[in-house]
């Protein structure tokens, strides 16, 4: 595939997959000859897969509307379950040589009981991670779990996986991790303007594509970013939370930004939450996974986990001072239970703070972004009017003039 | 015909409830002044949900709260309001699991009045002179909720709520979905893993008991509490076989309200001739034919969790139908029915597989399969899927399970929409229009007319 190597052409490519994940996935198969293995959000270690000669790919939500999933799945469905069982009752997924996870979200464990029922002759395996992320054996049952895993694959390819392979695979995810975290100091730092839709087609792209041709795109990307002057950009420094399993509407990232905010950082699944963690390359490889699976937990917290060491909340507030934000918005798939349940301990945490945030629900179906663009102009205003407050009240301070 | 099934048409009957289920009663206001009385008699208090995890409790001489019990409790006696407001006023959202916000929102208002100020209790979480007025805080959480993350995370979320500073115990749940080819109802090796997991959780639980009460563990005591629920289990299962026959002495409403003594009331004496009663009057109605409504003509099935405000209303409109609902997943299929495994001299492995095969642990396949038997025991004509639309648990598999009966057995099926205790999720035109659609398909099958032809 020859792609042009202009920013705009890395760009277009990673679109081309992140919107057509299947298509993309597809193609590589048939030009490579690899299996693909399809996975659910939001812990699949990837690198397995890989190690054992298929493409890993996380299935993703699609634009499509629900028609035939209708008749599988309830409508009180978070977008992303709804959307892959409309996928898999559409034969969407008839191509995948398998799917396989790990996470036991309730609403994905609907979804997977329609999948595997949609798809008799492709293999559909589950390896429940443990969620309970402190326990003493937390470390222990997650390196049981990933060795099943191992061994599930082995099965699937007919030969055993080694070490050295699994050890290359972890290298090359996470030469991948650090080239999109580098995109990210970028953003944050002022160095390179790039926008929230497209730092979501790079981390998008990365979930479906090939790793070493991802990479390859993302160095010529780095390159070519760093040889450009970074124009300054103003706009109230907004940060992202939210959105698990499924990538926000780029239409909503969009219209943030054209109502003068600027996303400055994010812990959203499609970024912060799916790069933050590298895994160790060396030792026992099951061991570094457990390792990784747990750490990726402290590093970005996820509500889909209980962690007696994390708290997310206090995380955001962290992140917000780190990236210099200064003002939250939080993205919430509507119907997703893991986020309804931690949402007040954020509110009130950022309101005894006085950290100001403002929470937009999504669906799948409607873009009813008129209504959205009315509340995310006011808040913009409101933090940017407090913005300039604080300032001043601080500068009062500082000469004495109070 | 057509308009014999029209709700405004359909006379009211009572149901002819099992006069025993009464007794159930008198147990569950003992259980719950053994837990108001708690502080009082310096015992500890654990929060818990899910599976009957009780018995560890127990024979530690702990108190226990069951989330889903209390829930239940408030909004039978209409005293849900108050605290589902508190847990809104929190931010949590109406589409979270009914039961955990109504449970939530009880600890938020003891937050908001202040345990200490109130002695650690919930004097004043319902407002003076309701219900709540003795309900304890927790001093531990267990948690250990089988296939559903929101129950889990309910645990979690009251943990936060007191402050991280109440000892919390997790227990993690395998979700039996088979992925190798051995894999079936209590078999294969990844059920047999499962199980051993459990066991070996099981018994880090009972460590960290110790660690809560600084008393060594009483192994015996548990035996004993054991014993009598295995009894009370084989019991139930008993007399639950005996309404295989026309017309069905007891029906499913009877069993929901027979729950509680294999679900959260003190396993004793008591819970075992609870169960004789019961199968003692069933016995009887069997012997003079009596069915559980006057007059049975059509036998349901019911699928999904229960719906406690509507749970009356429900039994009699069925019994203006002339249909028992005879069967359903949640009180057949849970609740120490496989009392078999339990070997009461060392019971942690046949309390572990009681809780891996409840009525929401089984991966879809294995669950129809059981509810397939089911059907054909009782005889079903139809099936009730009630989608509780705050328990995905308890939704997630039902479309498949529909699917099922129909292509298999070819009954009608009807979906209802609803909720556990969240009395706003009811549309009851919604819900007479689909019944009395299914009533009418099963009328035609009856009379050997194609559906939609007459
Ligand atoms: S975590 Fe949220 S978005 Fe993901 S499957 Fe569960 S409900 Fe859906
Ligand atoms: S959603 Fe259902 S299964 Fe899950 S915690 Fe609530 S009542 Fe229990």
């Amino acid at each position: 595939m020859s792609v042009d190597s202009s920013v705009q052409g890395i760009f277009a490519a990673f679109e081309a997959a992140a919107e057509n994940p299947l298509a993309s996935s597809r193609a590589w198969k048939a030009a490579n000859g690899t299996p693909v293995v399809g996975s659910f959000p939001m812990h699949f270690p990837g690198e397995l897969a890989h190690a054992a000669g298929c493409l890993p790919v996380i299935l993703q939500e699609n634009h499509e509307p629900i028609t035939v999933g209708h008749g599988m799945i309830y409508p009180f469905y978070c977008g992303y379950t709804r959307s892959v069982v409309d996928q898999a009752c559409k034969g969407d997924f008839d191509f995948l040589d398998a799917i396989m996870f790990g996470d036991h979200c309730v609403q994905v464990l609907g979804a997977a009981d329609v999948v595997r029922a949609k798809l008799p002759n492709t293999r559909v395996h589950f390896y429940q991670l443990i969620s309970s992320m402190s326990d003493p054996w937390s470390h222990s049952r997650a390196r049981e779990t990933f060795a099943g895993l191992k061994e599930g694959l082995e099965e699937m390819i007919g030969r055993t996986i080694d070490n050295d392979a699994i050890r290359a695979s972890i290298r090359l995810f996470n030469r991948n991790r650090q080239l999109l975290r580098k995109l990210y100091d970028m953003r944050r730092s002022g160095t390179s303007p790039l926008t929230a839709r497209q730092m979501q087609l790079a981390v998008k792209s990365s979930m479906v594509m090939d790793k070493a041709a991802h990479s390859a795109l993302l160095e010529r990307l780095i390159e070519r970013l760093e040889a450009t002057a970074a124009t300054r950009q103003r706009g109230v420094r907004v940060y992202l939370s939210g959105h698990f399993c499924q990538a926000p509407k780029l239409g909503i990232l969009d219209l943030i930004e054209s109502c003068g905010g600027i996303v400055v950082d994010d812990d959203l699944y499609h970024g912060q939450r799916y790069i933050s963690t590298d895994v160790d390359d060396a030792g026992d490889p099951l061991d570094a996974l457990a390792k990784w699976y747990l750490e990726r937990n402290l590093k970005v917290p996820c509500p889909t986990r209980v962690d007696q060491n994390a708290d997310w909340e206090t995380y955001l507030l962290g992140a917000m001072a780190k990236s210099k934000a200064d003002g939250m918005i939080v993205l919430m798939a509507k119907f997703c239970e893991p986020h309804m349940y931690y949402y007040p301990e954020i509110k009130e945490a950022f309101e005894a703070k006085d950290v100001p945030h403002l929470l937009i629900e999504t669906e799948h179906e409607t873009t009813a972004l008129e209504g959205i663009r009315t509340r995310v102009e006011a808040f913009l205003e409101m933090v940017k009017r407090q913005t300039i407050a604080k300032a001043a009240a601080a500068a009062r301070l500082e000469t004495g003039v109070v | 015909m057509g308009n014999f099934f029209n709700a405004a048409e359909v006379p009211v009957v009572k149901a002819n409830r099992l006069q025993s289920s009464s007794l159930n009663n008198r147990m569950v206001n003992d259980y719950w002044t053994e837990v108001f009385n708690a502080k009082a008699e310096g015992k500890l208090v654990c929060w818990y949900e899910g599976v009957a995890i009780n018995p560890l409790m127990q024979a530690a001489d702990i108190r226990w709260v069951h989330g889903e019990a209390w829930s239940a409790l408030l909004a039978a006696r209409n005293n849900e309001g108050p605290a589902q407001e508190a847990a809104e006023g929190r931010g949590y959202m109406k589409e979270l699991c009914s039961y955990a916000r109504t449970h939530i929102g009880c600890g938020v208002l003891a937050q908001n009045r202040g345990v200490e100020a109130s002695g650690s209790s919930f004097s004043d979480a319902l407002g003076a002179g309701l219900l709540g007025e003795r309900v304890p805080a927790p001093d531990m959480f267990i948690s250990a909720y089988p296939y559903c993350s929101t129950g889990q995370q309910w645990d979690e979320m009251l943990y936060r709520l007191f402050g991280k500073k109440i000892p919390i115990f997790n227990i993690s749940v395998p979700w039996v979905w088979g992925n190798k080819k051995d894999a079936g109802y209590l078999t294969g090796a990844e059920f047999k893993e499962a199980t051993a997991y459990m066991v070996r959780q099981l018994k880090e639980c009972i460590k960290w008991i110790e660690q809560q009460t600084g008393k060594k563990y009483d192994y015996d005591k548990l035996s004993e509490i054991m014993a009598y629920t295995k009894k009370a289990g084989e019991l139930r299962m008993e007399a639950i076989d005996m309404c295989a026959v026309k017309p069905a002495p007891a029906s499913f409403f009877d069993w929901t309200t027979s729950l509680a003594p294999v679900n959260f009331v003190p396993g004793g004496p008591q819970i075992v001739s609870y169960f004789e009663t019961v199968k003692a009057e069933i016995a009887e109605r069997v012997r003079v034919g009596e069915g559980a409504i006057p007059n049975e003509k059509y036998r349901l099935f019911w699928d999904g969790i229960m719906n406690w405000n509507k749970i009356g209303w429900l039994a009699n409109k069925f019994a203006g139908y002339n249909a028992t609902m005879v069967a359903g997943r949640y009180t057949h299929m849970g609740f120490w029915h496989e009392h078999e495994c339990i070997d009461v001299n060392d019971p942690l492995e046949g309390m572990a597989i009681n809780y891996l095969v409840c009525p929401i642990n089984l991966s879809a396949p294995l669950m129809i399969e059981e509810i397939i038997k089911l059907c054909k025991k009782f005889e079903i004509d139809g099936m009730v899927l009630h989608a509780a639309r705050t328990c995905r648990a308890f939704s997630n598999p039902q479309y498949l399970i529909a699917d099922a009966v129909q292509k298999r057995l070819g009954i009608p099926v009807a979906m209802i929409e609803g909720d556990m205790v969240d009395e706003s999720f009811y549309k009851d035109e919604l819900v007479n229009a689909r019944l009395e659609a299914m009533m009418e398909a099963i009328e035609g099958k009856k009379r050997m007319i194609i559906p939609n032809a007459a």
